[in-house]
């Protein structure tokens, strides 16, 4: 049960598809365990196609292809053996496939006698993405830090408390170049958290920069 | 089971509160899901093809617009037996097919590395089941949406739209319409909250 979750308006960016990968990952895992969350980005989802539906369809001028396009379609029926069954149907965490039940047995790095991380660079597999798991020792603080962009926390275990309040598992936190804090780990058990820094590059800057001929 | 909707026409029809075309395009969708109907499926694609079409125009995809709309009508076809009416309607389910695919053609142009990365339908997932208790009157309320958002002003549709269809970041959006970024977070605020307030009183 989360008391801190992420601003409407990077839930309405995540429905319309607008988010970096990284953040979509976190995004992602706090929908996994998180209902309020979830009934909104639904409500998001209906927006997107309402808008969708009252878009200014383009005309298309190749019917013709259109009937072969569509004689070509395999049969559905032969790609469907043994496949449904094994769909997960609710959001489920992303990350799950990819890391132990328990993450305190992942290799981490120590950073610091008190702090270690795990890079998830690799899994989002894009330029300027900054995503790791961080390990704070129950108890331990973090020495006081600030960020160039944003920098949004997830809480996968434990908690943590800073200036502006005390966090649980679930709780979802970001802090801008605004805040200067000094998180420290909640005294009962270490606190294991996702964290990502925003990316200076966004997607619609990609798609110019690869193809200056579009837009 | 009739449906002749000229696509130009579409909206005016969709208006009516008595007429349920969702029912149709999720009976459509049943077809296609329990015996191949290739004619319910060329249904489908007449309504939805040039919405993808323009959907991937607007998001700069140029001449790739038409690798879009294939994939996207490839996945409805191949996924057909997923859509469950009790959690979305049809435009909204193709919505989201059509997004995730747009990410997943623009996240495999950027990738920097050739190693096993986490999936696009993962990260944007698509629930098949209901998990929350909401959603059953979710196809009722979707024409009622419909008339609320013609009620927005058009200064929040505009941002709105900008958003949805042109992929822009709220910072685009401030920079091409030449106003503070405050201006237009406090514009798609305002619009959400009254979607909220929409959504809350349908008990959504």
């Amino acid at each position: 049960m989360s008391h801190y979750h992420p601003d409407e308006l990077m839930l309405m960016n995540y429905a319309a598809g607008n988010l970096p990968t990284a953040e979509a990952l976190i995004i992602s895992v706090h929908l996994a365990s998180c209902h309020q969350c979830q009934t909104y980005v639904r409500q998001t989802n209906l927006l997107g196609g309402v808008l969708f539906e009252k878009i200014t369809p383009a005309t298309d001028d190749k019917l013709d292809d259109v009937d072969a396009f569509i004689a070509a379609l395999p049969d559905r029926k032969n790609n469907l053996n043994g496949k449904n069954s094994s769909t997960p149907s609710g959001y489920r965490n992303p990350l799950g496939q990819y890391l132990p039940d328990d993450l305190r047995t992942l290799a981490w790095k120590k950073q610091t006698n008190t702090i270690s991380k795990f890079d998830l660079n690799g899994l989002v597999g894009e330029k300027g993405a900054n995503v790791t798991l961080q390990k704070i020792s129950a108890g331990a603080r973090v020495p006081k830090h600030t960020h160039k962009g944003t920098e949004y926390t997830l809480i996968l275990s434990g908690g943590f408390s800073d200036e502006l309040g005390v966090y649980h598992k679930g709780d979802f936190i970001s802090r801008d170049a605004s805040h200067k804090h000094s998180p420290t780990a909640l005294q009962n058990e270490d606190c294991i958290c996702l964290t990502v820094l925003d990316a200076p590059i966004r997607f619609t800057g990609w798609m110019r920069i690869l193809n200056p001929f579009l837009s | 089971m009739r449906l002749k909707i000229a696509t130009g026409q579409a909206a005016s029809m969709h208006g009516s509160e008595t007429s349920t075309p969702n029912q149709d395009w999720a009976e459509l969708l049943k077809r296609v899901a329990v015996r191949d109907d290739r004619a319910a499926f060329r249904e489908l694609y007449n309504h939805f093809a040039p919405r993808i079409k323009a959907y991937a125009i607007n998001q700069r995809f140029g001449q790739q617009a038409e690798v879009l709309v294939q994939e996207v009508m490839t996945s409805v076809w191949k996924n057909a037996d997923k859509y469950n009416e009790g959690i979305a309607n049809v435009s909204t389910w193709i919505f989201t097919i059509a997004r995730n695919q747009r990410i997943d053609i623009l996240r495999r142009m950027n990738r920097t590395n050739v190693e096993v990365v986490i999936e696009t339908e993962e990260l944007w997932q698509i629930p098949t089941e209901d998990t929350t208790v909401h959603s059953i009157q979710q196809i009722s309320t979707e024409s009622f949406v419909k008339k609320s958002i013609d009620t927005l002003p058009e200064e929040q549709m505009i941002a709105l739209r900008k958003v949805y269809y042109e992929g822009k970041t709220h910072e685009e959006v401030a920079e091409e319409l030449n106003i503070p970024l405050g201006t237009v977070k406090g514009r798609i605020r305002l619009s959400l909250q009254k979607l909220r307030m929409i959504f809350e009183a349908k008990d959504l």
